[in-house]
């Protein structure tokens, strides 16, 4: 019997495809808002928490400026000043400076756009590989004095591809050897680096003084909390001997509060991006509401018909709320199809930029689950008071209507 | 013979706010099984109100209406809605055919509601167009039919649940005297040979010879 319904909602539908289809187009847009900001959302939260997982609770990160995000947006570095005095902090075991920049790549005939970060592998090896998880798949980490260049997984993998351990490469006129490559470090952005020594990069880049931002292990014994405390005391002494100069502000986060700071703002941008996104829904909703009303006064002879040859009052609001239903499914079908191409060309788009920003949407089959039946649900509550109109209709009055 | 309709004392006002209308005053009539009643009467005179009734299209405002000893000016829209599904077959003066249905469509549509199997609606219905002549005609929709042909299809339709009544409301009013002709014989051959009930409401005189029970009314009474 519902497929009977189902049959007649469909072609009534038909009968008026404009409308139908602009009416599915509403709840489309709201739908493919939905599907496209949540999977970008959440590959965002994705990637800034694997960056923060590669590092262990026990890390502080030091940046200049008020915030984490003025430390991110750039601006000022920390001096070799700073970093000196972080470094002798009690409770400090390892500082890790990973000062980065683009600097073109060429190797054989090809020449790439590629981020360069420089690392004192002598000192943080240790940190390297036990805390961060770092692992050659061949070769080994580059020596000191030696040239030598280590590259991230996809480095090896796609954006140079064909390059093998010993080869040459060549970096603002010097030449470099790989002395390995490492395995996946679980994002995009990390692995699409090259890493040398920071003493190569420094001579590199010219950038011969500080760090955008810098890394500093607890040693074994110590509350992350009290070091937290000891690296804002030295780095306060260090800049109070620098008289008459500026001292711009620092910060500094331990990796668990970066985390927690992350993921708690990107649930309220998400709770944010949901409720406005959801408001494009509620309006297609009215927008199928004002179909249905309109088409609910255009058949109200039909509806006549129908109840004369003795279909029932549910029979009316079920073949109501099938169309209305309907209009909601192909709405969020199309909108979650849509979204996911969106969303994947947006990942795609950024990745051919060859950018530091990397970004990986996520999709998970919840979300487009979640978006189909949402938007059929709406099509069927914006339906419902249409269906309920036209079920309450008298029959001879429905039969007289012209 | 027993009765299949009975009207008991049946009055219907409307409303229409300060003044209201008795449009059928204190009606009594009884209609048997296998009657060809035909309700005889000028425009406004409540012949239509009156089918409405009998059909249970509408309720009484005062008064009884019994179907199969049922009194059914008690009903509730549903169960009305099931008497008209199983018992009664419609054909309207305009047809009321659905126009985005092709004729076998339409024939099949009572079927739904009652929850009846499609291939076998669907074989009825091809044998019941047959049967008034429009078995080249099944998947034409009203707009490619002829009047007469859309009156048959509507009385295809109106036979499709096999009701013990068929009600029809002038339904040779649009369409040419002959073609009503025609109509008027095919629902006497269903009276005659099916035994069924059939109620035609009319203003036209000639058309009484088909009937065995006529039904003047006048000013929402019946005329003696």
């Amino acid at each position: 019997m519902y497929w009977e319904y189902f049959k007649i909602a469909v072609k009534n539908l038909r009968v008026r495809p404009l409308r139908s289809w602009l009416t599915i187009l509403g709840i489309v847009i709201g739908i493919f808002l939905v599907t496209t900001l949540m999977s970008l959302s959440e590959g965002l939260k994705n990637s800034i928490m694997g960056e923060l997982q590669t590092m262990g609770g026990d890390l502080i990160i030091v940046m200049p400026g008020e915030d984490m995000f003025s430390g991110l947006m750039g601006g000022n570095d920390l001096t070799n000043a700073d970093l000196n005095g972080i470094e002798r902090t009690v409770g400090v075991e390892t500082v890790i400076s990973m000062p980065w920049g683009s600097e073109i790549v060429r190797y054989k005939n090809e020449a790439k756009t590629v981020l360069i970060t420089g690392i004192s592998f002598d000192k943080t090896m240790t940190l390297l590989k036990e805390d961060m998880g770092w692992e050659t798949v061949e070769g080994d980490f580059p020596r000191t004095g030696r040239r030598e260049i280590l590259l991230g997984n996809l480095v090896a993998k796609s954006i140079l591809p064909g390059i093998r351990v010993g080869d040459e490469v060549t970096i603002k006129g010097k030449r470099f050897y790989v002395s390995g490559y490492l395995r996946s470090l679980g994002n995009n952005q990390n692995d699409s680096m090259i890493m040398m020594d920071l003493e190569d990069y420094r001579t590199v880049t010219g950038k011969r003084e500080g760090a955008p931002m810098t890394m500093a292990k607890v040693a074994p014994g110590f509350d992350v909390a009290e070091v937290v405390k000891n690296i804002e005391d030295s780095l306060e002494e260090t800049r109070k001997r620098r008289v008459g100069e500026e001292t711009p502000s620092f910060s500094v986060i331990s990796s668990d509060t970066v985390s927690d700071m992350v993921s708690s703002i990107m649930g309220i941008l998400q709770v944010a991006i949901f409720a406005f996104a959801s408001i494009a829904i509620i309006v297609g909703g009215i927008g199928v509401t004002n179909t249905m009303f309109t088409s609910v006064n255009e058949r109200t002879k039909e509806i006549g018909i129908l109840k004369a040859v003795g279909a029932k009052r549910s029979d009316i609001v079920a073949i109501f709320l099938f169309e209305s239903g309907i209009i909601g499914l192909i709405g969020g079908v199309l909108g979650v199809t849509l979204g996911v191409v969106a969303s994947k060309g947006t990942e795609f788009v950024l990745a051919q930029l060859e950018q530091m920003f990397y970004l990986e949407a996520h999709i998970s089959i919840s979300l487009i689950l979640f978006g189909i039946a949402f938007s059929f649900f709406v099509g069927c509550i914006s339906g419902y008071f249409p269906a309920k109109k036209a079920a309450m209709l008298e029959p001879v009055d429905a039969l007289r209507y012209e | 013979m027993t009765n299949i309709i009975k009207i008991e004392n049946v009055w219907k006002t409307y409303d229409l706010g300060k003044i209201k209308l008795d449009v059928l005053k204190n009606i009594s009539l009884e209609i048997n099984q296998g009657d060809f009643a035909i309700i005889l009467g000028p425009s406004g005179s409540g012949k239509s109100t009156l089918l409405n009734l009998i059909s249970c299209l509408d309720v009484p405002t005062k008064g009884s209406i019994y179907f199969k000893g049922k009194n059914i000016s008690e009903f509730s829209e549903d169960e009305l809605a099931e008497v008209r599904g199983k018992d009664i077959g419609f054909v309207f003066q305009k047809f009321n055919l659905l126009p985005h249905l092709t004729a076998l469509e339409n024939v099949v549509l009572p079927t739904i509601f009652q929850g009846k199997s499609d291939k076998d609606s669907i074989d009825l219905a091809k044998s019941i167009l047959a049967n008034v002549g429009l078995e080249k005609r099944f998947n034409h929709r009203p707009t490619e039919l002829s009047g007469g042909e859309n009156q048959r299809v509507a009385i295809a339709r109106s036979l499709i649940n096999n009701p013990e009544v068929v009600v029809a409301d002038e339904p040779t009013g649009n369409v040419d005297s002959k073609t009503g002709d025609k109509i008027m014989e095919i629902l006497m051959n269903l009276n005659k040979k099916e035994g069924k009930t059939i109620i035609v409401v009319t203003h036209n005189n000639n058309q009484t010879k088909y009937g065995n029970r006529i039904i003047k009314i006048k000013d929402g009474e019946i005329v003696k």
